[in-house]
């Protein structure tokens, strides 16, 4: 009786099945009606394949002859401001002429702000994907990514790469160190990188102060933790500042501190980091502790933002820009340029100042700060397995590492994007009046599949504010102790991942609490037992294996 | 003699299909809807007993048993989401519950017919507001210097956002809910009212009982069928506490309270890619809504006679 | 009969009458609040903290913002056409299926009612769910949002109770004037359950006016998103960004407090405007058929 219901169930589901295929195909093949299958086993694609895809040309040449219509995925808080004045990405100025240059029309599929993973989670959960997936599955899936070209999600790119990527090889071949990051243990390419073309490019962020009102107080530029104890303590006495120190707690609690802000002083970060070799995780530290205790202290005296787990860049931008803090952890770009340009006309004296890493001791070179690898999200633009022109895709994405596509990604096209004045691409006024909204429209300097370009940060971080607190940021130790891009084998990294979540979970948790002074301070040493009975050693284990494969690669 | 029979049953229903026919095709549709909307997922919740790989499907993943619920159950977190499901759970039927009874009762007094109706419209309104544009207004009234945490300072509060402290979740939860539902709610028990007889009163009237006595003696009884059956229902769907809310409010610091099984199942099965394991939880879940249902079912037939079926 | 009611009894009214007042008050407030806000002068609000009786100033930048903001309109749209097709696609299953199984002497229905009831409190999860409403195809578009929600088997309880409470002798001459089944579920049953029907057609319409997220799982294209996801974005997400366009920084910020009052304000009000007229309905309906359960 069971038996026959579930069998009559199934024919039902197989019918309905192939009745959506059907309609799937021929509502949204868009003339992509030929190739077959690629399966998820095969990297390498069948020659008719590629013959139809790009019939008569060799590879590197564009555009690409083709009426095949790609789709590609991203999270759109990415371009959230954008589409409020272009509401549809195709229509951007930047795709438009991406899309000219290149031959490959594109779809692009956004889902709903915040809502990325949750979407992406149920695609991957369904077998359903788009052509070309933008996310980093180095460190947000769980399992890395070789569980997810095991999990027949992604595609191993290496016989497409060969074949079809001659800039991006090219590229790989001079630069090794890159090419390390964006492999795994075993070698497999998974995904085109997002590539910082220098060094300059890779330090952009730290904590913000406000100069003008530390000239006013009469304060030095805040080292240690003592002198940013008194400096908050000033803020709040004597400017009235309602929440001297705030920074952005979302997605993850304290999440701009994840570089090492203030962790970094006593010795830990909130996750892994190394030591002459060895992985460490910072929360079981006794560092960690005296991080708290600190915290905890400056909570309850007000120094800290009274909603400090539920800060966004909204409230940040807000009480930073309306004297309700003086204090954060921002961007060049995205905090101290777009501060300083809000208050230009409405305050004009103030002004802002990029300061060190704080440390314990005068003098101390501060541990971790913020710096990306050359390339900071691995390989993030993946192809699926299902995808029908995967060949395509690739030469798509090869474009941005050619000389030609990556001017066009980091300035766009010659008028709109840019004008050349001395040979230098310089950003037309439309970009410079309004760099974080036109940026992404003209532009993707940040975050494509491309090299960046130094001229960029040049231009977008030009004011002396801007360049100087790049200097101070970029002083640190960090390269010593910050871990490589490891990955972890598809073995291990189902359990790494179980343990990770839960261990997070009760990391910010604890956190919180202990800060918020919800629960005792010395809860702390309870949660180090809870943190080994979630089994945190057999993650230290994991990684460190992970990293001897790395530095062995 | 066994074969006659089995003539019969096989004769009866053909008979009666035939004599329905009309009926049955008139409730295709819905069949269609249950068996795959409804059975479909059960069939597709087996992966509770797998380890679901998209790959290869649902039915070629692996078995694994049990595991994925002997994880759970001896998982970290499962008292704290096991108890604070129950937790609001209880809370929402202690105070959620009687709120709307007690303002039909109320409303039931007011002797102007305008300011009653007046009344009930007023209270109605919240059940109309969306949830995300609910739970949008309580993130904004408590976060520090939102009203309801401005007057909370007044009663001793100490001015931060109230939805970062773990103590604060469960009332302001359950104040919303009231909040939204309880003036809608008491609409069922209004008409219940309705239907007492007016005799009923008179005759306790003539026996002398005051507006109090009426109350308990008249009007409690004559809702008393209209709350067992609601609370029956309310009992079956103890552990089925919906994540909508929870996730809209909820965030790492208040973990502690806020965190249900269902939101459990939520990041689980959303967030952390672990889609096995989340089915399995959402299963027990179910399972326990159901054996609720059962007793609640049970337990009233015995006491009241009032059941579901 | 003009007994003077008891003094005790008159206190007993004033008594209830302050408390309703108090009920009032407690529930309007977070509304008018919203409206207040909603068409005060950012900046001052950004510093207000605490109750608020009066706006500050009159501005309606913020209604300007929300009003000419694509994304609200579409998302007003979307909602409505899946109001409007769910009604469709909801009544008429629920109300044919419920006839069904409010008839007597049909063998089949009491394992119908099994397996409905089954689904009450056991269901597959939500991944298993999403396999199967993948496996539709009817993925990204707004039918994913209606078909796999065809039926609400709490409110197809409900309406059969309805269905059993007409009367057996208006069926029965009916039959004997040779109406069949559908003659008389059209003719007889739906017209005597009307207030029955107008209730569960509001509580379709109440769940799809709130729902959200299934739509944040299903649907992909922006274009198709309802008003409640729109407004996630807004009010939990706190992404103003798509409905401020360029504006300064410091406008933003001001404005983004007001925008998003007035995106409550333009996404409640219409619904507030809507309800007296079927609430109307509604009571009648629950009246006679819910009391029953």
């Amino acid at each position: 009786m069971k038996r026959k219901t579930n069998r009559s169930m199934k024919m039902m589901l197989t019918a309905l099945l192939a009745s959506s295929a059907m309609l799937a195909a021929c509502s949204n093949s868009g003339g992509n009606n030929h190739s077959p299958n690629a399966s998820p086993e095969t990297a390498a694609p069948s020659t008719e394949a590629t013959a139809e895809a790009t019939p008569g040309t060799s590879t590197g040449t564009y555009p690409i002859k083709t009426d095949v219509t790609l789709t590609r995925w991203l999270d759109s808080s990415y371009v959230a401001a954008q589409l409020a004045s272009v509401p549809e990405m195709e229509n951007f100025p930047f795709e438009q002429e991406l899309a000219k240059r290149t031959g490959v029309k594109v779809k692009y599929v956004l889902p709903a702000v915040n809502q990325a993973k949750e979407q992406l989670n149920v695609m991957f959960a369904s077998g359903e994907f788009t052509d070309i997936m933008e996310w980093n599955f180095l460190t947000q899936y769980p399992g890395g990514p070789e569980k997810a070209i095991k999990d027949g999600n992604i595609l191993k790119l290496n016989d497409l790469i060969d074949q079809y990527a001659p800039n991006l090889k090219k590229y790989l071949a001079e630069h090794p160190d890159v090419d390390k990051q964006i492999k795994t243990d075993s070698g497999t390419y998974y995904g085109f990188p997002f590539i910082r073309g220098d060094d300059f490019l890779k330090t952009y962020g730290g904590l913000i102060v406000r100069k003008d009102w530390l000239d006013e107080l009469g304060l030095p530029i805040p080292e240690t933790i003592d002198d940013w104890y008194v400096m908050l303590k000033a803020f709040k006495d004597k400017k009235g500042a309602a929440a001297p120190l705030t920074f952005i707690s979302t997605p993850r609690l304290f999440d701009d501190l994840q570089t090492g802000a203030f962790y970094g002083a006593f010795g830990v970060k909130r996750d892994f980091y190394q030591e002459d070799g060895k992985v460490m995780f910072g929360p079981m530290q006794p560092g960690f502790k005296e991080f708290l205790t600190t915290m905890r202290k400056w909570y309850a005296e007000g120094l800290l933002d009274k909603d400090i787990a539920t800060v966004d860049g909204k409230i940040r931008d807000a009480n930073m820009t309306s004297g309700k803090s003086g204090a954060s952890y921002g961007l060049a770009g995205g905090g101290i340029g777009k501060w300083l340009q809000a208050m230009k006309d409405k305050e004009p004296a103030y002004d802002l100042i990029g300061v060190p890493y704080p440390v314990l001791n005068k003098g101390d070179k501060p541990k971790f700060g913020q710096k990306d690898f050359s390339a900071p999200s691995g390989g993030n633009f993946a192809i699926s397995s299902k995808s029908k022109s995967p060949e395509l895709a690739v030469q798509l994405l090869d474009y941005g590492y050619s000389e030609e596509g990556a001017k066009f990604f980091n300035f766009g096209a010659e008028g709109t994007g840019h004008t050349m004045v001395n040979d230098y691409p310089t950003y037309t006024d439309t970009i410079k009046s309004n760099y974080s909204l036109n940026l992404g429209l003209y532009t993707r300097a940040t975050g494509g599949p491309t090299i960046q370009d130094r001229r960029y940060y040049e231009q977008f971080a030009a004011l002396p504010q801007q360049q100087a607190a790049v200097q101070t940021w970029g002083n640190t130790d960090v390269d010593k102790y910050q871990l490589p891009p490891i990955s972890t084998t598809p073995e291990e990294s189902t359990e790494f991942a179980k343990i990770m979540n839960e261990v997070n979970t009760l990391v910010d948790e604890t956190t919180i609490k202990i800060i918020l002074g919800t629960e005792p301070i010395e809860s702390y040493d309870k949660f180090v037992e809870k943190l080994k009975q979630l089994k945190i050693d057999r993650a230290v284990e994991i990684e460190q294996a992970a990293l001897d494969r790395y530095n062995s690669r | 003699m066994q074969m006659r029979n089995k003539m019969s049953v096989r004769q009866f229903l053909l008979k009666d299909l035939l004599r329905n026919k009309l009926l049955y095709i008139m409730m295709l549709p819905a069949l269609a809807y249950y068996i795959l909307f409804q059975y479909g997922p059960m069939y597709g919740a087996i992966i509770a007993f797998k380890e679901y790989s998209p790959a290869v499907g649902i039915w070629k993943s692996e078995w694994v048993g049990l595991a994925n619920f002997q994880d759970f159950f001896s998982g970290f977190y499962f008292w704290r989401i096991f108890k604070n499901t129950l937790l609001i759970s209880l809370y929402t039927i202690l105070f959620e519950f009687p709120a709307p009874i007690i303002l039909a009762l109320l409303i039931n007094e007011l002797r102007s017919k305008k300011f009653k109706s007046f009344v009930q419209s007023v209270t109605y309104m919240p059940y109309f507001i969306s949830l995300i544009v609910i739970c949008g207004i309580v993130k904004d009234f408590t976060n520090s210097g939102g009203v309801i945490n401005q007057l909370f300072t007044y009663i001793g509060g100490d001015g931060n956002a109230m939805l970062q402290n773990p103590a604060y979740f469960r009332p302001i939860y359950i104040s919303s809910e009231i909040w939204q539902r309880f003036g809608w709610e008491s609409i069922i028990y209004l008409a219940a009212l309705s239907g007492i007889g007016q005799e009923q009163y008179e005759a306790a009237k003539i026996d002398g009982a005051g507006r109090w006595r009426q109350m308990l003696a008249v009007t409690i009884p004559g809702l008393m069928p209209t709350i067992m059956v609601l609370f029956i229902l309310r009992m079956g769907n103890l552990f089925n506490i919906g994540f909508e809310k929870i996730i809209l409010l909820y965030n790492s610091a208040i973990y502690d309270t806020a965190d249900v099984i269902s939101s459990y199942v939520y990041r689980k099965g959303l967030l952390e890619f672990d889609w096995s394991f989340s089915t399995a939880v959402g299963l027990f879940n179910s399972v326990i809504n159901l054996v609720l249902l059962l007793l609640a079912n049970q337990i009233s037939r015995k006491i009241s006679e009032n059941s579901l079926w | 009969m003009g007994i003077k009611p008891a003094f005790a009894d008159r206190i007993t009214d004033r008594v209830i009458i302050v408390i309703m007042l108090v009920l009032i008050i407690v529930t309007a407030y977070p509304l008018l609040y919203v409206i207040l806000a909603s068409i005060s002068d950012g900046a001052k609000m950004m510093a207000h903290s605490g109750i608020l009786l009066a706006p500050y100033g009159f501005h309606l930048d913020a209604y300007v913002k929300v009003l000419n903001n694509p994304g609200i309109w579409r998302g007003y749209f979307n909602t409505f056409t899946i109001v409007a097709a769910s009604l469709l696609v909801n009544m008429s299953v629920t109300s044919l299926t419920a006839y069904v199984l409010s008839r007597k002497g049909v063998f089949w229905n009491k394992t119908f009612i099994g397996i409905i009831l089954f689904t009450m409190f056991f269901n597959g999860g939500l991944i298993p769910f999403y396999l199967v409403v993948k496996g539709t195809g009817l993925m990204n578009s707004l039918w994913s949002l209606i078909i796999p929600f065809s039926i609400n088997t709490f409110n197809l309880i409900i309406m059969r109770t309805a269905f059993m409470a007409v009367p057996d002798s208006l069926e029965e001459s009916a039959t004997i004037d040779g109406a069949n089944h559908l003659t008389i579920f059209w003719r007889i049953v739906l017209p005597l359950s009307r207030p029955t029907l107008a209730v569960m057609a509001f509580y379709y319409m109440v769940e799809k006016w709130n729902a959200w997220f299934y739509a944040s799982l299903f649907l992909k294209d922006r274009d198709l998103f309802p008003l409640q996801l729109v407004l996630r974005e807004i009010l939990i997400s706190n992404s103003t960004d798509s409905l401020l366009g360029s504006v300064d920084l410091v406008s933003a910020v001001e404005l983004s407090e007001s925008i998003k009052y007035a995106t409550i304000v333009v996404a409640t009000i219409p619904i507030l405007c809507v309800f007296p007229f079927i609430q109307r309905y509604f009571v009648k309906g629950v009246m006679i058929g819910a009391v029953k359960g």
